[in-house]
């Protein structure tokens, strides 16, 4: 056998051995191992925040046998790369495992709030001091080893492994929704089988990671069994399989709320409320690259435009319906739009941002402040705001019983009008206008010699971003029948711009699919509640470093954005800790 | 082509297109333009040279709106080009193409140049989204033209979903010439259209320059340092050095003028 | 070459006119109201203006931070206000620590010395793994992008230090030497802004030697002029950006420690605030240009302790200290929409 080990991949092994090292101080000394120490992913096995521990020297292990560039690398043999997972599993763990020998002798909680007793115990397994450094220790080796047997194992292997594991921690994660659910409906003998404690059900964790591995393996040729008998077919089945797919999900969108439940169906609504958010920020930020961190100013006109007009307990208290109010509100928020556009028209893509940022900020506090309270309300806002959609429906069509309350019911006209809004969007953006954006955004002053008015322009698109913003918040409005400027803050801006950038900026599908996953995530995984701003943050960072198109891109932008890259890949230091990225 | 036509009461159709008087453009302590007349007769080919520096893009930004003139005026087709901006240049019928290429480079190769048909186009943006045939129509019958105008252009219509910015270089010129196209203009500026090119590319371009004028009717403005292209394709000559006007003429007698030989052309003059 | 567009605009030129009358009526009329009224004190006028220059002393410090990255980069390190504030909650520990055994007190010098160190450090530590981690491999980015992730990397470094100091405000010990007032030429001033005022003046002055001076600052100027040159002149471009965050970081961290001399209270949220005001302040002053990020620290305090007093104090409008926010932020849009270089003028991007 060659050399065991260069002096090269020692460094590396050091380098990703002390990353590993800080990410798991992190996760103590945050709190997110404290918190979940307790919370069961398989019962009597294993739990969330232990999960969370072994995760890390696993990935870490796993990357340290991932060949770097260099030839001489790539020749490293399979036990040699297990060698190097090892290390940095071993370095990792003995880091944690002085610190706990360190904490375990010194208070630290006076700094540290989060390293308790009870975590103490939990990472030392109940051991002595010196023991559990040893422990430790060899937990984070072999987990290391593990990542790294991971990747040398062929690809199916691979796939199968991870994908059941994702399984497993899948099922054990929609726990508080689903047996709450299942009970709900009468089905407790799944509910038991599947759960106990709060956790997987040793049985239930295994059928788990078989169905995800099986899953895995049959992914690929089950995809191209379908595609090749779709393909096969003749146009007009094809057609007809589009159309009765699309059927399908139209259904099961509209059904939804009334599977699922009332809570089910309240996330929903704030995904909707969100998702139309986002479409109006969309045509300003995807479409014409304009990047707003203001948007929530336009909600909070919305819904305070909407609350003034309808609600009799407002000082204007006219009491108007909601779809008499509803055209005023709109024509206030196109008139806003041009407000607040017509100011920035000149600014560059960073100041725009902070001007915009400024505005918003304005709003909040003087829709907060005691100066303007005789009409706005200050801190206690308007009340009495009207719904002009029932509040329960309870219908018998012959022998079905349809029964909705609440949000189950306020789903529809949600999803109406996001369903709207996307259409809307999606023509502007096939036709002239969205051209002209387009070109706005590629080039401006060429843009505007070949003849498109840039200002006009711009102010189209925040005119018709924030008329989408107030629409949602006088939605916001009548749903919650009140407002206050609390509502109002720049995290709902930040947010909307979050999941438009996860989603993929300028793109509708990206967009539906990034409200789904950072707003209904966050709010189906209420356990995790307090960490969800740090969790945004993070993926905000990681998406640009990663994925700057978002999940489901636009077409131009994934190439526009990687361009950059394969220019960049020959120039970054380090390559072996930045994140591999694929050529474009 | 577009009709040129004539708003009431405006003055008769002139022979001239473009009239620059005395325009002047000063930065700050630099006078780029000085005190220049130009005129383009319509549907004539005319080029301005001169050495580096001489102020010609500069005086092309102020054509198009991008810059405004310290002082002078500019006329064209009967209305003053002043303070507009540039999209309202564009709209009256000037288009123009760029030194260093400036395509909309994340754009597929039709979107460009149908963008550059945005001006002549009449859809409205609530037009759009209530899904009106008549946008839907207007998109066809622009998407044709467009498909044309990559014909016309010489750009091979297989390339009309690539993204501008993948076309090897001698298409993306023919590319920033469609888009330029597109909009109908009555009077196209050429900035350096052959830079970069080798003999056999410049040929084509020129050629390509020639049968625009003869097809569509409209007036060009170049600007070039390919002393070939120019001789070859002009009507008439001006000559910028310095931000001044040194000479005007046709081909000959520029090549003749010695003004101009001692300002740059030297050995060039045997040409 | 800048091109600039036409002033053809009419809807827009009016809103823009529009809006330039109502400030100045606003001011013009809230000033007179006030002082008219005669209802504050010369004495309190005094008292607020030079609160208003510790305020700004502060803001300029942390302003520096924002304008010498600009100055490199061309953009805007949105996290650089939760730099600040990591330097204050870390060497707070240390502050209750010797509050609590008395070293504080004993050794003022000492343990101030002491603290601003841990607080610069802090910062310093992690202005740079913000760049090397966050920023430096999306240099070529289109700028949305590291804008994007600044955002992401605030919100990320506020929340990771709510979870590991916690959630709650914390007081920092008062310095017995520091209580009271003293005399400055006959002017009464709090000896906590003296020493912010000294403080801040003292870091400035050491910063513009280090940029004038040295090779390195001569280095972060060749690269903030125009980077690709500077590293064909053999200017190891990315060590001088990290230096560059570095020094942001030390003037953050020893603006946490000043900002926590004048206010006492400190928590994982009080990065957000003075992180926009301080950014206006840059912006103010002329943004890629230090004694912009200067003046413009100074004005901005000063505009905001005096502003809600002087306009709305004669108008009896309830609570004006409210109102102090919107003023910064007021002042904040006005600049980037009517005087986007400036007081100063400000460096232009390279590209």
């Amino acid at each position: 056998m060659a050399e065991l080990i260069s002096g090269r991949q020692l460094r590396r092994v050091a380098t990703i051995g002390a990353v590993a090292a800080v990410a798991l101080l992190y996760l103590c000394m945050v709190g997110l191992v404290e918190a979940f120490k307790d919370r069961n992913v398989v019962t009597g096995v294993i739990t969330l925040g232990a999960v969370m521990l072994l995760a890390v020297p696993l990935i870490a292990g796993y990357r340290a046998a991932l060949p770097p560039r260099d030839a001489a690398a790539q020749s490293l043999r399979a036990p040699q790369r297990v060698l190097l997972g090892l290390l940095v599993g071993l370095i990792a763990g003995a880091v944690l495992g002085v610190f706990v020998l360190i904490a375990s002798t010194i208070d630290v909680r006076g700094v540290l709030v989060r390293i308790s007793p009870p975590l103490l115990e939990f990472l030392s397994l109940g051991l002595p001091s010196g023991l559990a450094l040893l422990a430790i220790t060899g937990i984070g080796g072999l987990m290391g080893a593990l990542g790294a047997l991971l990747l040398v194992s062929p690809a199916r292997i691979r796939n199968a492994v991870t994908s059941g594991l994702i399984a497993v921690l899948f099922m054990s994660m929609i726990e508080p929704l689903l047996r709450p659910r299942l009970e709900q409906l009468d089905y407790t003998a799944i509910s038991d089988f599947l759960y106990k404690s709060h956790g997987l059900t040793e049985v239930a964790s295994i059928l788990c990671f078989v169905v995800g591995a099986v899953a895995a393996v049959l992914w690929q040729p089950g995809n191209d069994f379908v595609r090749r008998t779709v393909e096969a077919a003749p146009v007009q089945t094809r057609r007809r399989i589009r159309g009765w797919t699309i059927a399908a999900l139209v259904v099961a969108v509209l059904i939804l709320p009334q599977v699922s439940g009332t809570f089910l169906a309240q996330v929903a609504v704030l995904v909707g409320l969100y998702m139309l958010l986002a479409l109006g920020l969309n045509i300003v930020v995807g479409y014409a690259g304009l990047l707003d961190l203001g948007y929530v100013a336009f909600f909070a006109v919305g819904a305070y435009l909407t609350a003034l007009l309808t609600s009799p307990d407002s000082s204007l208290g006219i009491g108007l319906p909601f779809f008499v109010a509803l055209p005023i509100v709109m024509l206030g928020a196109g008139m806003t739009g041009l407000l607040i556009g017509a100011p920035v028209l000149r600014l560059r893509g960073d100041y725009l941002a902070i001007v915009t940022l400024g505005f918003g900020e304005i709003a909040r506090v003087l829709f907060e402040s005691d100066a303007l309270r005789p009409w706005l309300g200050g801190v206690q806002g308007i009340l009495g705001i009207p719904s002009p959609f029932p509040v329960r429906i309870d219908l018998q069509l012959g022998a079905t019983h349809i029964f909705a309350t609440g949000p189950q019911v306020f789903y529809y006209p949600i999803f109406a009008f996001c369903a709207l809004a996307a259409v809307f969007a999606y023509r502007l953006s096939n036709s002239r206008i969205g051209r002209a954006w387009n070109a706005m955004r590629e080039d401006e002053s060429v843009a505007e010699a070949t003849g498109v008015s840039t200002v006009s322009y711009k102010l189209l698109a925040f005119a018709l971003g924030a008329t989408t913003g107030c629409l949602s918040g006088a939605l916001f409005a009548v749903q919650l029948g009140s407002v206050f400027p609390g509502s109002f803050d720049v995290f709902v801006s930040i947010t909307v711009l979050a999941v438009i950038i996860l989603g993929g900026m300028g793109s509708i599908p990206g967009v539906i699919l990034g409200a789904i996953v950072l707003i209904g995530l966050p709010e189906l995984l209420r356990e995790f509640v307090e960490y969800r701003v740090l969790v945004y943050g993070g993926v905000l960072v990681a998406m640009m470093l990663l994925r700057p198109e978002g999940l489901i891109p636009n077409r131009g932008r994934q190439r526009e954005l990687h361009e950059a890259d394969s220019e960049e890949e020959q120039e970054t230091l380090d390559g072996d800790l930045m994140p591999q990225r694929s050529p474009a | 082509m577009s009709p040129l036509t004539t708003p009431p009461g405006a003055a008769p159709m002139s022979d001239v297109i473009l009239n620059v008087h005395h325009l002047t453009k000063r930065f700050e302590g630099l006078v780029a333009n000085r005190e220049i007349d130009f005129e383009i007769p319509r549907h004539a080919i005319v080029s301005m040279i001169g050495p580096n520096g001489a102020g010609k893009t500069t005086f092309f930004n102020q054509l198009t709106g991008i810059i405004e003139p310290t002082s002078g005026t500019i006329e064209f087709d009967g209305t003053s080009l002043i303070g507009l901006a540039p999209h309202e240049v564009a709209e009256l019928g000037i288009a123009r193409t760029y030194q260093n290429i400036r395509l909309f480079a994340n754009m597929t190769v039709l979107a460009n140049v149908m963008v550059g048909r945005h001006v002549r186009m009449k859809a409205q943006w609530y037009e759009a989204v209530l899904g009106l045939p008549h946008v839907a129509r207007e998109e066809a019958a622009v998407e044709q033209r467009s498909f044309e105008l990559l014909d016309l252009v010489g750009l091979p219509r297989r390339y009309a979903d690539d993204l501008a910015k993948n076309l090897p270089y001698g298409h993306q010129r023919r590319l920033e010439l469609a888009r330029a196209l597109a909009s109908d203009p009555k009077l196209l500026l050429l900035d350096e259209p052959t830079a970069g090119m080798n003999p056999g590319e410049t040929r084509q371009m020129t050629d390509l320059i020639a049968r625009l004028r003869r097809e569509l009717e409209l007036a060009i403005l170049l600007i070039e340092h390919d002393m070939k292209v120019v001789m070859g394709v002009s009507e008439r000559i001006t000559v910028l050095d310095y931000g001044e006007r040194i000479a005007e003429g046709t081909p000959e007698e520029i090549r003749t003028n010695p003004r101009v030989i001692e300002a740059y052309l030297g050995k060039q003059a045997t040409v | 070459m800048r091109f600039r567009l036409p002033q053809r605009i009419n809807l827009v030129s009016t809103i823009l006119w529009g809006l330039r009358i109502v400030v100045a009526v606003l001011v013009l009329a809230g000033s007179w109201a006030t002082l008219s009224s005669g209802k504050l004190s010369p004495d309190t006028w005094r008292d607020l203006i030079i609160f208003g220059i510790a305020q700004g002393s502060v803001y300029a410090l942390i302003a520096l931070g924002y304008t010498l990255v600009y100055g490199v980069l061309f953009m805007i390190n949105f996290a650089h206000g939760d730099v600040f504030m990591t330097g204050a909650m870390t060497a707070f520990f240390v502050a209750r620590n010797f509050g609590e055994s008395g070293f504080l007190n004993a050794n003022p010098i000492v343990a101030l010395l002491i603290i601003f160190a841990v607080s610069m450090l802090t910062s310093m530590l992690v202005a740079i793994v913000l760049e090397r981690i966050a920023y430096r491999p999306l240099r070529r980015a289109p700028r949305l992008v590291p804008l994007i992730t600044a955002i992401g990397a605030s919100l990320f470094i506020s929340n990771s230090i709510r979870g590991i100091y916690g959630e709650q405000s914390q007081t920092y010990p008062s310095v017995d030497a520091l209580q009271g007032r003293m005399n400055i030429l006959g002017i009464p001033i709090l000896k906590t802004q003296a020493l912010v005022i000294v403080s801040a003046i003292v870091l400035m002055i050491a910063l513009v030697y280090f940029v004038e001076r040295t090779r390195t600052g001569r280095a972060m100027r060749a690269v903030s002029e125009d980077k690709d040159v500077a590293a064909l002149m053999g200017i190891n471009v990315d060590r001088i950006i990290v230096t560059t965050f570095a020094i942001g970081g030390l003037l953050a961290g020893a603006a946490g420690i000043l900002y926590a001399l004048v206010f006492n209270e400190v928590d994982w949220f009080m990065g957000f605030l003075p992180g926009i005001k301080a950014f206006t302040a840059a912006v103010l002053g002329g943004i890629g240009n230090i004694a912009g990020a200067m003046l413009g620290g100074l004005t901005l305090g000063v505009l905001e302790s005096v502003g809600p007093f002087l306009l709305l104090g004669g108008a009896n409008v309830p609570s004006p200290n409210q109102l102090r926010d919107v003023i910064a932020f007021t002042v904040l849009v006005l600049v980037l929409i009517f005087r986007p270089n400036g007081i100063l003028g400000r460096s232009e991007p390279g590209r």
